[in-house]
């Protein structure tokens, strides 16, 4: 399991896993109000990615990513 | 979906445990697993025991996305239909109940400041 150190490189994997196998691959969010964390992790049961952080500026960066996923998802 | 969804943020507010997760995958409207083709007898794996892969061939796959607290579980597929009405309920639900995190300070003032310089710059250019 990795961790990615920036948003940038987490939203790279996600990308790359999805276009290799869109059926295998499964995003998970995790909040955590007690510390204020929020968790992402991706994974193709092969390779596991995640993305850790505390800072409400990537709520925003999350949600255009949800959006995306969503809509890849359905379309295929 | 998103009403529960909303009582479950606020309920992991209140009580301090817990965490929320939600995951998100690709649905293609099989609930059970595929048979064996082949009968052999074996001894019963737990969990997954379906055959070989087979495409489901393409299009109209709904995207399946699951919601849990602690032992509460909700779940829901989104199909193509609905995907831009869901979406927009969905994001601004997660912005408005994903609060409690960190803002960043240094960087939000170091930002403010030098957009506040940039303006008196240029309104001095001006005058």
């Amino acid at each position: 399991m990795t961790i990615a150190e920036t948003w940038e490189q987490f939203a790279q994997v996600v990308d790359m896993m999805f276009a290799e196998d869109p059926k295998r691959c499964r995003v998970t969010v995790s909040y955590q109000p007690a510390q204020g964390v929020l968790v992402l992790k991706v994974t193709n049961d092969h390779v596991t990615v995640k993305y850790k952080t505390e800072h409400a500026q990537d709520v925003k960066k999350l949600e255009k990513l949800t959006s995306q996923l969503m809509r890849q998802l359905v379309s295929k | 979906f998103l009403t529960e969804l909303t009582k479950l943020f606020q309920k992991s507010k209140s009580s301090g445990t817990g965490t929320v997760r939600i995951t998100m995958k690709q649905y293609d409207g099989q609930d059970r697993h595929r048979p064996r083709k082949n009968r052999q007898p074996r001894r019963r794996a737990g969990g997954s025991g379906s055959g070989d892969a087979t495409s489901s061939g393409g299009g109209e796959c709904g995207c399946l996305i699951r919601a849990t607290l602690n032992s509460r579980k909700l779940s829901t597929v989104v199909h193509q239909k609905d995907v831009n009405r869901f979406q927009l309920a969905f994001s601004s639900l997660l912005k408005g109940n994903i609060d409690g995190l960190k803002k960043r300070d240094k960087k939000a003032a170091a930002a403010a400041t030098a957009a506040a310089s940039a303006a008196a710059k240029a309104k001095a250019k001006a005058s």
